[in-house]
């Protein structure tokens, strides 16, 4: 039966509004959330555990702050909770967390990982595929559908001219986009199972960085939008969508 | 628990080691269970309660989909099928309604609190077997206290019960009134006087006994649905009593003893409602901030207006406040049950009487925030300013709440 594994990352919610103060992120207001594209992952493990048994571990690197999103993913039904750090990962890059995950999923033994396409903070989508390449393990991206075989799965993954089902062997690293796989959510006895739950957590080794944050900026503010009442003010609207936007 | 002496001094804060122990940070769980139900609310509850409201529709299908949750068990152990979470949980699962629906708040809370939580208290295994496990699927529960001429004065109840001859149950005969969950009920715990009871008629509570009753009983009716000011898709209903035929296995605890199982719950759901209040309060409050910020005047959003701001600072600060004493009587309660701790009749008290106020006050602050807007049902402030005003009403009037905090300090 299936040793599965889905990485989960602790980002901030979508919804906050974040500020840099002084170069550097403040984000002592914000609340934190598990990536939206994971929990597209979790529902794909707990369904090929559904269909074809096992366990399912979820893995997040990150301080004990990243405990409660391993807690989230508990109260969906996931088995094991681990959590991989060691001190002085503060500032790991991209490098540093794909080698130590991979480091990781290497002695959990996994058959099949799971994770979102990209996580909600950097976008950068990097995370599933150089796992899979620092495990030497086939992989997909963007997957909007996964069915279990006996020995791998088949991944519903978008081409140039619209989908193909790719099959996959074990081992083997799937990251889900947003598809048909509505993500469940948690009731109360999950969140029981949760509270009673222990994270293990575990170290690896990584590279040191090579790439470091410099100073954060925020992005250039919008410029506020415009707002006409009345069917008289239609051809100033048509002007401007026409002449300021340029989108007609 | 703080504890004063007759002078009204503080011999002993709440928290055992200021610095130390003192830990006002939620727990994972609270979080999870906070988020849980906030995103729920906000999905199932927040596209039909104008509807509603304005039509004094209960949440029936409402309470059937939020049964996935499993939250209609929280007072009801796992041996019944229920799921136990602790009282600060609770506090924080109604809040999350009432900032929503305060109606499906009271429908929630009179259901785990007053119904299940007596049951699970007083029942015995087979009523517990019976009951506590429909109430914990989908059933729906209430509590029948109140008549016409008996509210505060709840001792002064004339609903009787006589023995049939055979010894096999009573009759119960007379008018309950005010019963929220009314006619969408299921199972009722209800009091009625015993009239073979020796206390009857010596005694003023003499003989009172809780039942607990199904809605399909021999001789019970639903009565008629109150028209009201606010939580308007709460059905409050009077309970008509003709020849009932209650099996004298359901006599709930013993028989003459139901005055003490009634105010025992009251005090225990009464946090309960405090947690309701909260959540109005919270709800008006950010609908308040949200218009603030939008609303413009003299080229300017109004949240920008010094007297406004002002407003909106008070009322965050008498909104955290109540949260603080709401969550503390639930600890206290919490405390009460599972460590012997004194009973938390005085915290629940003091939450009851501050958080009504609360929500009274600072729904009455967001409708005067929005001006006209806050006047016409477009904005949901002017549902919050009626569903406010049954904070300070049931489960003991605001007066009633300082007649028990005066009795503990004097
Ligand atoms: C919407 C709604 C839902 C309800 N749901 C339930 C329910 O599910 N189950 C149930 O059993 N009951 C329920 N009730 C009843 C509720 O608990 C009573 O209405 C409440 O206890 C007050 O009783 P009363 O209406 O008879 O007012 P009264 O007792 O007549 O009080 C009138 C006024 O006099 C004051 N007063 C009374 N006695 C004193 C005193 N000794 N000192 C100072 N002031 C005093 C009161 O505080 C109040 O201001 C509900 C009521 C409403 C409106």
């Amino acid at each position: 039966m299936p040793n599965i594994v889905v990485l989960v990352k602790r980002v901030p919610d979508t919804n906050a509004k974040i500020t840099v103060s002084g170069g550097s992120l403040d984000l002592s207001a914000v609340k934190f959330v598990i990536s939206p594209f994971d929990e597209y992952a979790i529902e794909a493990a707990l369904r090929h555990k559904e269909a074809n048994g096992g366990t399912v571990t979820a893995l997040t690197l990150g301080s004990d702050a990243c405990d409660k999103v391993l807690k989230d993913a508990k109260a969906l039904g996931v088995d094991n909770l681990v959590r991989l750090w060691n001190q002085g990962w503060e500032n790991l890059d991209s490098n540093g967390v794909q080698s130590a995950l991979a480091s990781a999923i290497g002695d959990l033994g996994s058959d099949v990982v799971y994770c979102g396409k990209s996580a909600a903070d950097s976008n950068a989508g990097s995370t599933g595929p150089g796992v899979a390449e620092r495990l030497g393990w086939t992989s997909v991206s963007n997957a909007s559908a996964v069915s279990f075989e006996e020995a791998g799965v088949e991944a519903m993954i978008p081409t140039s001219s619209g989908q193909a089902r790719v099959g996959l062997n074990f081992p083997c690293v799937v990251s889900m986009d947003k598809g048909e796989m509505e993500p469940r959510r948690p009731n109360v006895r999950g969140i029981m199972m949760a509270k009673r739950a222990v994270v293990e957590v575990i170290s690896a080794e990584a590279p040191t960085p090579t790439v470091n944050v410099v100073r954060y900026s925020p992005p250039a503010e919008k410029p506020p939008g415009k707002t006409y009442e009345g069917a008289g003010n239609v051809p100033t609207v048509v002007q401007a969508l026409r002449n300021e936007a340029g989108v007609i | 628990m703080t504890k004063w002496n007759k002078r009204g001094i503080i011999i002993q804060a709440p928290f055992a080691a200021i610095g130390e122990e003192m830990n006002f940070a939620e727990t994972d769980e609270h979080s999870m269970i906070r988020e849980m139900v906030r995103e729920w609310a906000e999905a199932e509850l927040t596209p039909t309660i104008e509807h509603r409201d304005a039509n004094q529709i209960a949440p029936i299908e409402e309470w059937a989909a939020f049964a996935e949750l499993g939250l209609q068990g929280i007072t009801i152990a796992e041996e019944y099928g229920g799921m136990p979470v602790d009282d600060i949980s609770e506090a924080i699962i109604i809040e999350e309604l009432a900032r929503v629906d305060a109606s499906f708040a009271v429908f929630y809370c009179v259901h785990v609190g007053l119904c299940c939580k007596t049951i699970s208290l007083h029942g015995t295994e087979e009523q517990k077997q019976k009951y506590l496990t429909q109430l914990g699927a989908d059933k729906v529960g209430a509590y029948s206290l109140s008549e016409a001429g008996a509210g505060t004065d709840a001792a002064a109840l004339s609903c009787k019960a006589t023995l049939s001859e055979d010894g096999t149950h009573y009759k119960l005969n007379g008018l309950k009134m005010w019963v929220t969950n009314g006619a969408s009920a299921d199972i009722y715990v209800l009091f009625a006087k015993v009239t073979g009871h020796p206390d009857y008629g010596v005694k003023k509570h003499g003989g009172v006994t809780a039942f607990i009753v199904e809605k399909t009983f021999e001789g019970f009716t639903v009565g008629k649905k109150e028209d009201k000011l606010g939580i308007r898709s709460s059905d409050t209903c009077t309970l008509e009593l003709n020849d009932c035929i209650v099996p004298v296995e359901n006599v709930l605890g013993k028989v003459g003893k139901g005055f003490s199982i009634a105010m025992n719950a009251l005090d225990n759901s009464r946090i309960g409602i405090a947690a309701q209040a909260l959540g109005i309060a919270q709800g008006a409050f950010e609908a308040a901030l949200k218009f603030s910020r939008e609303r413009e005047t003299f080229g300017t959003p109004i949240g920008r207006h010094q007297m406004i701001t002002s407003y909106l600072a008070d009322m965050a600060t008498e909104i955290e406040c109540s949260r603080m004493m709401v969550y503390k009587a639930a600890w206290a309660k919490e405390q009460h049950y599972e460590n012997g701790a004194p009973r938390h009749s005085l915290e629940a008290s003091m939450a009851k009487l501050k958080a009504g106020d609360t929500a009274m006050w600072v729904a009455e602050r967001a409708v005067q925030i929005h001006g006209g807007y806050g006047f016409v049902k477009e904005f949901p402030v002017e549902r919050f300013f009626r569903d406010a005003k049954i904070t300070q009403i049931y489960e003991g009037t605001q007066e009633v709440q300082k007649l028990v905090i005066a009795r503990n300090l004097t």
